[in-house]
């Protein structure tokens, strides 16, 4: 460290000072520490503190009580700089004095608020961060703040004599907690309610009734959890996705140490996906092969210690050693590891073994599987603090806005606050690891309901102070969510291979229906159809009356796409799995299904396809249309065409062939109900973003690529981003949906009424009279569609929308 | 830890030394943000021969023997030994007397002359000859895989350069989808601003045509409404009741992104994404497919103050420059596509005296060969569509393996000596370089060193130096310029 330090330093030019412009900021990295280094460290800095005053940190210097922030007149310090009499000046003993502008540049600093960058120190950063956990006293309520946290922060606030920040009114409250929890904007009707209601105690039911509403619950953290572990659904390279373990994990509220136990040592291929890494195609660099991949990966995600540098040399910038890194890598390594320093092989053999010896170690001679086993019970020890401070910290970061311990990923840095942190991972500890635990501590505490705190940027650059939570920028996938929600237009279908509602077992038998499979006239004469062959299916269906719901099932031998109205709804490549989901939302008066079929294979063989639509009207009556007699089939038609772009008058059809007795019916048959269950289940919880392949629009908005674990979220807009949402074409046809779905409602035949709809959706609370009043004039007296639209867009685009503040 | 810059942080320390800034300069920079925060040992940044850079990328693996390094011609022959193929192409006579390249390239032999040409590019295998890592390696100075994303090389130059023109955004990709093309995430992974956020990141206008919707209103809205949305956006701002919060930083930045879009979208500048405006008669000369509109597109934004255009004739893998197959064939059609707007960019932007300080670059991921994959010595796979020893067909005449140590590099502008040839490749296999071999590091270290980028720029990313060339130890090849 000390090293790294002084070659820093030496690269101040002297130039770089006197070039700065009269207008800026001092910087305080380029300009300021050169000068203190240069005539005031020898003696003050480091080990060094003459006349008890150390240079040290921005705290040191302030309690010398020679420096006053902001007046530079009354800082004693440079009366001693410039003093004339050189028994006085400092520096003493003859050194030359401070240049002239030198002394102008600390001057100006110190006007400016003598502004330090954080966690920057003079001297060796002392700070060691404990590895046992620690329960530690919690101080007296003050003012009745009886919640741990506040306690904790009360304490932290008085004694620093800095003022609590003022608690948020329930608007506020109401869309912060819900962003923060399920990643959704509370519905007008909710916000209603809740605003209306007058019960004390309507904060933590809300809170309660958040957490238990799993799905959603799901997929909103699934977000931060697939950042975490670096999880996608389509990606570089070779890697095993964990997402149906992840989101069955977290929809039961799995204790997060049995999480940590499944990803480091997985007891199946469910969760083996995180410590397999990416098999990049080609030979990669010594310190990016699986198991050094692997060695950063529980490193960073779980530990907090960023193990990057050490996988090449001695790390720099902290204590971990190539060692180290590598003695990890050997844990998960099939052979014997050598270490390579820079790319090149030094010769010696890497012993597994973990960075934390003082509560037990690995066997280098036991099975691999037996030494991934002895990590997760050393990452999941009771004497392990680390790992619950690593996540609790990551929590409050997600939810406070700043971590306790910030960056995040160096939890080698000192909290700000360490009995807050140390109370909540020993809280956490104690109470089995439970996520949603520790998410209910926080937002029922008052320190979460209280007013973002406003960073004025002149004093943000010094030493952290905790002032309140920071404001964070809604997520790609919040701010895409919330653009479907309002507007009614969130996609079918995702990608995500996850079970999103379990099946009720009464809707199971409810809804098993009878297979019956068709294939073309090649099955004509029980001929079997020819290797290769591609049929096309179809099927026009009206709906009698209104529906209740709709739900579609296929399977085919060998391959199929479905189509409906001209979108791909399902598509299968095995006979022995069934594909369905929910269409009820996408039929019209008139719609049409299509299906491509393949017989795959070397020679001729059986070739079928199953499909069934399941219409429930709303008075209770069941219509089924399934593959038979009533549906046309044709042979030839050009198969590289999309089907949405087949003349399909032109193909000549003939009836679909039923088949007698296939093998594959009475299987089938079985599995039907649950299938339809499965997907009618989730028929209710409107796709989220979190389950897609990011898109155009969201990979803008700072949906990472998933190659590095990410541990943070961009807390602004860029420029380019700005110009994407005023000239996207896709973001005026969700809007425009939106628009079209308020105006069709006819509820709202006052404009009053509309403006006040529209703000409890999007904004989470009532208009005030003068937005009233900018909107009834926007609007004018007879709303249309494309007026509608440019408001909800002109909200959605500003800041009060795109910040959860 | 000291100096600790994080560019996923909540708030990163750039991003608030950018805000202080503007605050007191009260000047919006587009996105290029943050003021240049060089950090590292001697930063002395040479001074800039240029103030915009062209990249025209040759995606998929432009043969030099097939166009700028013509070795012995060897014309279709029913039967003929695939090992006696170095150039299917006869050479033709170019503006320079002592040099030469593959016929079907007239346009480009025309103006030879205001440019310098390297033949002895070179590139490692990393242990199998793939598109998207030499791609990768080439657009980032990185291999892949890293442990931090990398920034691409427009990235760093909007970075460290900022903006030429503040309204116009400092990196601009121009041919390339990003979505529907096969591996789409690679492409991805490197067309990326890496750790320095979005914010640095590429504006992407994959089809040239259309560019101009990416800054005109959404179709179907006219410009009245386009700028009543605009307005109505602006009271609801101003009498929004939670102002307050308005010193919020994060507040400032999305209003300021706001004004940034606009300012663009409301300025003279953004007619330069139109290339409709532009005569028939220039259209014309350009008019050869996507990447010859798109050089048109990227001249008329460097006109307009862009710092960093690439323009490429996009990699579908098999496709265009991807030859394995039929390669005779596909050359033939990819000189056609590339040769007049080629030549039309460097003579229009000579004509409009902008040649002296732009830096246009012709390069390619790696060189090819009608039978060597990789380099001498190789044990790449070899990922030839038709392994054949002798040439019956067509479609097997052609080079159709990758070959990594001799490739060709064009460098026009920004006081690149004209009529120049650098480096030379062995005459018969392998066709190797045999003289001034220079890698992607020194390539970039020559590139960057023009636009006044010292090759050891570097910032610090989690606690690690990065730099902009790999480890800082690119040396610009300094006999290229005059």
């Amino acid at each position: 460290m000390r090293t790294i330090f002084h070659s820093i330093l030496l690269i101040f030019l002297p130039g770089l000072v006197a070039t700065a412009m009269e207008t800026e900021q001092i910087d305080f990295s380029h300009q300021i520490v050169p000068i203190l280094k240069e005539h005031c460290f020898e003696c003050h800095g480091g080990d060094e503190s003459k006349g008890g005053f150390s240079i040290n940190t921005r705290r040191l210097f302030l309690d010398g009580e020679t420096a006053e922030p902001g007046d530079a007149d009354k800082s004693y310090f440079l009366e001693l700089i410039e003093d004339p009499d050189s028994d006085f000046r400092m520096p003493s003993n003859g050194r030359p004095p401070v240049p002239e502008d030198q002394v102008e540049i600390l001057k100006r600093w110190v006007n400016e608020g003598l502004n330090w960058e954080p966690g920057f120190t003079f001297g060796e950063s002392a700070y060691e961060p404990p590895l046992l956990p620690r329960l530690p006293e919690l101080p007296s309520a003050v003012d009745g703040r009886d919640h741990p946290i506040d306690r904790l922060i009360d304490s932290y606030l008085a004694s620093g004599g800095y003022k609590r920040p003022d608690p948020i009114d329930d608007a506020a409250f109401l869309r912060r907690i819900s962003l923060d929890l399920v990643g959704l904007l509370p519905k007008s009707e909710e916000a209603r309610a809740f605003l209306a209601d007058k019960s004390p105690d309507k904060r933590e039911r809300l809170i309660d009734e958040l957490l238990a509403r799993d799905i959603e619950y799901t997929e909103h953290w699934l977000t931060f959890w697939n950042d975490l572990l670096r999880n996608d659904y389509d990606s570089p390279g070779g890697r095993k996705q964990i997402s149906t373990w992840l989101y069955g994990s977290l929809k039961v509220n799995k204790p997060f140490d049995a999480m940590v136990r499944e990803l480091i040592a997985p007891p199946d291929d469910g969760s083996s996906g995180f410590i397999g890494g990416i098999k990049w195609r080609g030979t990669v660099s010594a310190g990016q092969s699986l198991p050094i991949q692997f060695s950063q990966s529980v490193s960073q995600s779980f530990l907090g210690i960023n193990m990057k540098c050490a996988s090449c040399h001695d790390s720099f910038i902290d204590r971990w050693t190539l060692d180290e890194a590598y003695g990890l890598a050997a844990v998960f390594s099939e052979d014997p590891l050598e270490l390579y320093r820079c790319d090149i092989p030094t010769g010696v053999m890497a012993k597994a073994g973990w960075p934390f010896p003082e509560i037990g170690q690995i066997d280098p001679a036991a099975s691999k599987e037996e030494r991934l086993k002895q990590l997760a019970d050393l990452f999941t020890h009771p004497d392990n603090g680390r790992v619950p401070r690593t996540i609790v910290n990551r929590l409050w970061g997600q939810m406070m806005g700043r971590g306790i311990v910030h960056p995040l990923d160096a939890m080698g840095t000192e909290p700000w606050n360490a009995d807050l942190l140390d109370w909540l991972a020993a809280d956490f500890q104690m109470h089995g690891f439970d996520l949603k635990r520790t998410l209910r501590l926080i937002a029922t505490s008052q320190a979460y309901q209280s007013h973002v705190a406003i960073s004025e940027l002149a004093n943000d650059v010094g030493e952290f102070v905790y002032h309140g939570p920071v404001a964070k920028r809604l997520t790609a996938e919040q701010f895409v969510d919330a653009v479907w929600q309002v507007s009614g237009t969130a996609p079918p279908g995702f990608d995500a291979p996850v079970a999103r509602a379990a099946a009720r077992p009464e809707m199971v038998e409810a809804l098993a229906l009878e297979s019956s499979w068709v294939w073309g006239p090649s099955v004509d004469g029980g001929a079997l159809p020819p290797h290769g062959e591609y049929i096309l299916l179809r099927r026009e269906f009206s709906p009698a009356k209104p529906l209740r719901s709709a739900g579609i099932i296929a399977s085919a031998d060998n391959a199929y796409f479905l189509y409906l109205n001209g979108e791909e709804i399902l598509k299968g490549t095995s006979v022995n799995t069934l594909q369905a989901a929910p269409v009820g939302y996408r039929l019209k008066e008139d719609n049409r299904i299509l299906i491509v079929a393949e017989n795959r294979g070397p020679k001729p063989n059986p070739a079928g396809v199953f499909c069934a639509l399941r219409l429930e009207y709303a008075d209770g009556e069941v219509e089924i249309i399934v593959t038979d007699e009533t549906w046309k089939v044709s042979d030839s038609f050009p198969v590289a065409e999309h089907p949405g772009k087949l003349k399909l008058d032109a193909l000549e059809w003939e009836q679909a062939r039923v088949l007698a007795d296939t093998t594959w019916k009475e299987k089938t048959d079985t599995r039907t109900g649950k299938a339809l269950a499965t997907a009618l289940a989730s028929s209710d919880h409107m796709v989220r973003s979190s389950l897609l392949k990011p898109n155009a629009l969201m990979r803008s908005l700072g949906r990472p690529n998933r190659e590095q674990i990410v541990t943070s979220r961009p807390s602004e807009l860029t420029a380019l981003e700005a110009l994407e949402l005023s000239t996207s074409g896709q973001l005026i046809e969700y809007l425009g949906g939106g628009a079209e779905k308020l105006l069709q409602s006819g509820v709202y035949g006052d404009r009053n009424a509309l403006i006040e709809e529209i703000y409890l959706s999007l904004l989470n609370r009532y208009p005030t009279r003068k937005e009233v009043s900018v909107l009834r004039r926007t609007l004018g007296r007879k709303p249309d569609k494309d007026r509608l639209t440019d408001v909800l867009w002109a909200i959605v685009m500003t800041p009060e929308f795109f910040i959860i503040h | 830890m000291n100096f600790e810059f994080d560019p996923t942080a909540p708030v990163s320390i750039a991003r608030r030394d950018f805000l202080k800034k503007l605050a007191v300069a009260s000047s919006a920079a587009w996105m290029s943000g943050a003021p240049q925060l060089v950090r590292g040992k001697d930063i002395q940044h040479p001074s800039a021969r240029a103030d915009a850079c062209i990249l025209l990328w040759m995606a998929g693996g432009m043969a030099a023997p097939e166009t700028f390094d013509p070795k012995r011609y060897a014309p279709f022959e029913k039967g003929m030994a695939v090992d006696s193929v170095l150039s299917t192409f006869p050479s033709i006579d170019t503006a320079v007397d002592n040099i030469k390249i593959c016929k079907g390239l007239e346009h480009i032999a025309g103006i030879m002359d205001r440019g310098t040409l390297i033949r002895s590019a070179i590139q490692p295998d990393l242990g199998g000859i793939l598109h998207s890592r030499h791609q990768y390696h080439w657009h980032t100075g990185y291999v892949p895989p890293q442990t931090v994303a990398c920034p691409h090389i427009g990235a760093w130059m909007g970075r460290v350069l900022g903006p030429q023109n503040e309204v116009m955004p400092a990196f601009i990709n121009i041919g390339q989808r990003l979505e529907g093309v096969g591996e789409k995430e690679e492409l991805k992974a490197f067309t990326t601003a890496g750790f320095f956020g979005n914010e640095f990141g590429p504006m992407n206008l994959p089809f040239p045509e259309q560019a101009a919707q990416s800054v005109r209103p959404p179709d179907g809205m006219n410009s009245k409404r386009f700028s009543n949305r605009a307005k109505l956006f602006r009271r609801l701002v101003d009498s929004n009741p939670h102002r307050e919060y308005a010193s919020d930083h994060q507040q400032e930045s999305l209003m300021r992104s706001m004004e940034s879009a606009y300012r663009l979208l409301n300025s003279p500048e953004r007619k330069a994404f139109d290339i409709d405006n532009e005569p028939e008669k220039v259209r014309r000369n350009y008019d050869t497919g996507r990447f010859g509109r798109g050089c048109l597109l990227a001249r008329r934004l460097v006109e307009n103050g862009a710092r960093f255009v690439e323009v490429t004739t996009e990699y579908v893998p098999f496709f265009h420059w991807d030859t394995h197959a039929d390669g005779h064939a596909t050359a033939a059609r990819m000189h056609a596509e590339i040769d007049r707007p080629v030549a039309q960019l460097i003579l229009d932007l000579e004509e409009r005296g902008l040649l002296d300080r732009t830096l246009v670059i012709l390069a390619s991921e790696f060189s090819r060969d009608a039978i060597m994959e990789g380099k001498p010595g190789s044990d790449a796979f070899d990922q030839a569509t038709y392994k054949v020893d002798v040439i019956t067909e067509e479609k097997h005449y052609g080079l159709h393996r990758h070959f990594t140590h001799g490739s060709s590099v064009l460098m026009f502008g920004a006081g690149a000596k004209k009529g120049f040839l650098y480096g030379r490749t062995a005459d018969e296999r392998p066709l190797v370089a045999v003289e001034n071999p220079i890698t992607i590091t020194d390539l970039h270290a020559t590139i960057m060193n023009t636009m006044g980028i010292s090759p050891k720029t570097e910032f610090t990313v989690e606690g690690r130096p990065f730099y902009v060339t790999e480890d800082g130890k690119g040396v610009p090849v300094e006999d290229i310029f005059a």
